[in-house]
């Protein structure tokens, strides 16, 4: 972008792309200053006596959550290669995925709970995977 | 619950022999089409729909189309080495290479060029109802005499080719002209009739289907819009279904094709680009798929059937086997990598 | 009345199945009207065009309105164009009142719903040719309207800002994309992301990762307390629904209705910017502005009523120039195409017959889309009794559907769902906002277009202001939402040196 004689800017298709990311970055520059030069004081705080990672969260639970699901997005593709487009990737990763995440996510784990888990578990994909991939011949993993 | 789980382990247990039950020769049970455009109201899922419909019927199979658009078609394709996965695109797929569009390598070495299919032959030019010029050769002059023509295109493939020929036309014709030919890089159709309308365009490049019913609006109409070439060659406007598109017959349109609208290619024939959609497969495809792809094929275009719903939908039906598309798109390619050369400053 | 032969009883039902079928999709995190009607297209072949249209209407209808359920009781938009309705709609359900909130959302669309059609019927032609009026440059200040919102939505101006040009930032990630007139070159892109960004990442994934996943994981953090006393609360406890609660939107439903249509008939601006605008707009002319944000009915009316308003209004410039006006009718184009019916400036003259039975089939959509929400949301509402150990891990399950088959398949898109799920979680903790954050990602890949092929065409900045006096008209608009946010942030800031 050529601003030598603003209000008149002439832009080079060739390099267009950039204009918008650049006008965009600078602004973003400025108003991270001004954020930095009103606030300081509170950034450099939360810095300095920390703590890094909040206090008090539900380790288990919270890494519980990311770790099933870093799994399950990798186990869905591998699994779904196995029986191309059918959708049983989804199915198949699924459901022990719900399970898990519902034994994670219960605190008392009763028999009646861990039953009622299970059916869902078992339930809700089938319904999703036959609605989806054989009523509207959706794609799935 | 227990037969629930029976169920699933028979559907597993179904899944396990469908999958390693196909024989090399057979097509798989599901088969998927990507596209190389994100739309489902285009010409590519059109065309896409019309092939695959026919191959579930012929083969029993389950063939379906997903618009997923060009990067994640090639994509598709390229981890599928089984043949589970097919795609249908344009030309599009080697004038972005020629064009050096990001995202688009050589197909002929990339990929394994399947049969092609049908034609859609409406790529199309158009100028204002009121528009001085009447004919291709009066851009020409225009642009001998210094004149300066601005044509909306989308930059980077089909819509662009037309464009570049022009260019390489008045190249030809009176050298130096072609600076005076430039281009007004949009986007959408949308887009490209929006320049037209805000005057900030001469001539935009649009299609028989989209814009023939502005041909029909009354000259006052701000909206109204004329053809002024269609570069579809004329052996396939010939085959092209008689009635035309709209109220606007076959015939009217060959008025502004090829011979009688000429915008020439080397001095001596004219340009031509008819948009061929066609079959692209994974390198390492196995050969006797792609037998069965061509076999099948044949026999579904010999039948008839679809080349009628084709025609019924301003589509001319083109089927070349395999290896007779790879030699036809590949000569294409260089015809049009000549053009674009040409004009490259 | 010749069209009134045509409504047959299949014609109802497929209506009626359509309505239904669209709540669904709707409701359901990640699933969009989108989807449903390009789900449902292929159905159309063999329905002939004018049931076809009944069936793909009513999913359009349907599936538009649906969003605002999961919006309300979740937090979670059930498709973009639902954004603005989380804004006071899930206050209002961690009050007690989702019940009402999801009354008022339901009659608010009807409104849009209804007002657009009759706009569609009566001026159809006439908007048309208004909508032409609007080039890249009046585009590009609608647009900026709409980012205007960024700064009233938040709580620190200044962090809302930040927020939201971050979200443009990260929008134009990728390639400048060909399909709307860019040049295809990357930027901000390092090598390895070139494989799975060239593209960018794409809306709805990195909308319910935000909102969706986000907010699984603060739960999960929380560790995930079943508080059953709360979800019985949440049921009907607060303020109950009453008619009279409209009193005082009526200018409120005709302002953002309009503005729902408005947005519809221009091709490309797209449905979020509609609901965005007008929430923005309610919140410059309300009396009460510092209520937003916290359960205010006003705020849902002015949602619900604008994206419904779209749906009249993206119609307009489908049937009368053959252009779609946003991304679900960009499908129905294929069901005219598919049964040979060609759509442009003289589709409506030529085709009365399938225009009218178009307008009845959006009649009822309304119609049938209001009864079924109205009679089942005492049922719907109860979606927030059911334990969270079984509902988080469904929602999660929903969300990596919906991000698999917006795109037909990719399974970068549910990749995108986690990043954006975890980076949710992160700007809680420092503090960003998601609300503006999301608006400028909505918004960032229109802004740049229109802003950058303004300046392409016309070569001067001052084309933004001298180009017509719609560009007028839009500033005086911009100045005035752009004034309140800040003599609000400075009421809200002399308040807090009080205190």
């Amino acid at each position: 972008m050529n601003l030598a004689s603003f209000p008149n800017v002439s832009i080079d298709f060739a390099t267009s792309h950039l204009v918008f990311p650049m006008l965009v970055s600078i602004l973003l520059g400025l108003l991270l200053v001004a954020i930095l030069a009103t606030r300081w004081r509170t950034i450099w705080g939360a810095f300095t006596t920390g703590p890094y990672w909040p206090a008090g969260i539900d380790q288990l639970r919270f890494f519980g959550t990311i770790a099933l699901t870093v799994l399950y997005f990798l186990a869905m593709p591998q699994i779904g290669d196995l029986f191309p487009n059918e959708g049983y990737g989804f199915l198949i990763a699924s459901i022990p995925f719900l399970f898990l995440m519902s034994l994670l996510y219960l605190h008392r784990r009763s028999r009646r709970q861990i039953v009622i888990a299970a059916i869902n578990a078992a339930i809700a994909p089938t319904v999703v995977w036959y609605l989806l991939s054989t009523v509207f011949n959706l794609t799935l993993p | 619950m227990t037969r629930l789980i029976t169920k699933l382990g028979l559907a597993a247990g179904l899944a396990l022999v469908t999958a390693t039950g196909g024989v090399a020769q057979e097509l798989p049970k599901n088969l998927r089409v990507v596209i190389g455009s994100t739309s489902t109201g285009g010409d590519t899922y059109q065309a896409a729909s019309f092939v695959a419909d026919a191959m579930s019927k012929h083969f029993g199979i389950n063939a379906k189309v997903d618009a997923v658009g060009p990067t994640e078609a090639f994509k598709a394709i390229a981890r599928d080495t089984r043949g589970t996965t097919i795609m249908i695109h344009h030309d599009q797929s080697y004038l972005g290479h020629l064009y050096g569009v990001k995202g688009y390598e050589d197909i002929f070495a990339t990929y394994k060029i399947g049969p092609t299919l049908t034609v859609n032959p409406g790529n199309a030019y158009l100028v204002p109802k009121k528009s001085p010029y009447n004919s291709m050769s009066d851009i020409l002059e225009a642009a001998a005499k210094g004149t300066r023509i601005r044509v909306a295109i989308q930059p980077g493939g089909v819509s662009e080719i037309g464009f570049s020929a022009l260019k390489n036309a008045a190249k030809i014709k009176s050298p130096g002209s072609e600076a005076n030919i430039v281009p007004v890089n949009t986007g959408s159709q949308a887009d490209k009739d929006q320049l037209l309308f805000d005057g900030q365009a001469d001539v935009i490049n649009g299609s028989v289907q989209s814009n023939e019913q502005y041909t029909r609006l009354p000259e006052d109409d701000q909206k109204a819009m004329r053809f002024i070439w269609l570069t579809a060659a004329h052996e396939t406007l010939e085959q092209v279904n008689e009635k035309g598109l709209g109220e606007t017959s076959r015939e009217a349109l060959m008025e502004y094709a090829t011979p009688k609208a000429s915008v020439t290619l080397d001095g001596k024939t004219d340009f031509t680009f008819d948009k061929d959609f066609f079959i692209l497969y994974n390198k390492e495809i196995d050969p006797a798929i792609i037998a069965a792809v061509d076999a099948g094929l044949k026999e579904i275009y010999a039948e008839g059937a679809i080349g009628t719903s084709m025609k019924d939908a301003f589509f001319v039906p083109h089927f070349l086997p395999s290896t007779e598309a790879a030699a036809y798109l590949e000569k294409k390619r260089d015809d049009y990598k000549k053009v674009i050369e040409a004009i490259r400053q | 009345m010749d069209f009134l032969s045509m409504i047959t009883p299949l014609f109802l039902v497929l209506i009626f199945s359509g309505t239904v079928i669209g709540i669904i999709f709707g409701a359901v995190p990640g699933m969009t009207a989108t989807m449903a009607v390009a789900v449902c297209l292929p159905l159309t072949y063999s329905l002939g065009l004018e049931n076809g249209l009944a069936l793909l209407l009513g999913l359009y209808v349907g599936g538009i309105s649906g969003g605002l359920v999961p919006a309300i009781l979740l937090n979670i938009p059930g498709t973009p164009s639902s954004i603005a309705t989380t804004f006071d709609g899930y206050p209002m359900t961690q009050r007690g009142e989702g019940e009402s909130a999801l009354k008022i959302a339901i009659f608010a669309s009807l409104f849009g719903g209804l007002f657009s059609l009759i706009v569609l019927y009566l001026f159809a032609p006439a908007l048309a040719d208004f909508a032409i009026q609007f080039s890249y440059v009046e585009k590009f200040l609608i647009i900026f309207l709409a980012l205007t919102v960024m700064a009233a939505l938040s709580s620190s101006m200044l962090i809302g800002i930040f927020s939201g040009v971050l979200g443009i930032l990260v929008s134009l990630i990728g390639a400048y994309d060909v399909s709307v007139g860019g040049n295809g070159e990357y930027r901000l892109m390092f090598g390895f992301m070139e494989p799975y960004l060239s593209g960018g990442f794409s809306l709805l994934p990195v909308l319910i990762g935000v909102f969706g996943l986000s907010s699984i994981l603060i739960e999960a953090a929380g560790g995930v307390p079943e508080n059953e006393g709360a979800a019985k609360i949440a049921l009907g406890h607060g303020k109950k629904f009453r008619l009279s609660i409209f009193r005082g939107e009526w200018s409120n439903l005709f302002r953002s209705a309009s503005i729902g249509t408005f947005i519809g008939l221009l091709p490309g601006v797209g449905g979020s910017a509609a609901s965005i605008m007008s929430y923005s707009q309610a919140k410059t002319f309300s009396k009460t502005p510092k209520e937003f944000g916290k359960g205010h009915p006003t705020g849902i009316v002015a949602s619900e009523a604008s994206n419904n308003g779209l749906t009249g209004g993206a119609l307009v410039p489908l049937l009368s120039l053959g252009i779609p006006g946003d991304s679900t009718t960009a499908i129905l184009i294929g069901a005219f195409t598919l049964q040979g019916i060609q759509v442009g400036p003289l589709f409506i003259s030529g085709n009365l017959e399938i225009w009218n039975s178009m307008i009845v089939a959006m009649l009822f959509a309304n119609i049938f889309m209001f009864a079924i929400m109205y009679f089942a949301i005492r049922h719907i509402a109860k979606i927030v009794t059911v334990p969270k150990y079984i509902l988080l891990p469904i929602i999660l399950m929903m969300c990596v559907v919906g991000s698999y088959t917006i795109n037909y398949g990719i399974m970068f898109d549910v990749w995108t769902l986690l990043i954006f799920g975890l980076f949710g979680y992160l700007a809680y903790l420092i503090g960003l906002e998601i609300a503006p954050f999301i608006i400028g990602f909505i918004l960032g890949p229109s802004a740049e277009i229109y802003f950058v092929k303004s300046l392409e065409s016309f070569g001067t900045v001052s084309i933004f202001f001298t180009k017509s006096w719609i560009a007028g008209v839009l500033w005086l608009l911009i100045a005035a939402s752009i004034g309140l946010s800040i003599w609000m942030s400075m009421a809200a800031g002399r308040h807090n040196d009080e205190t």
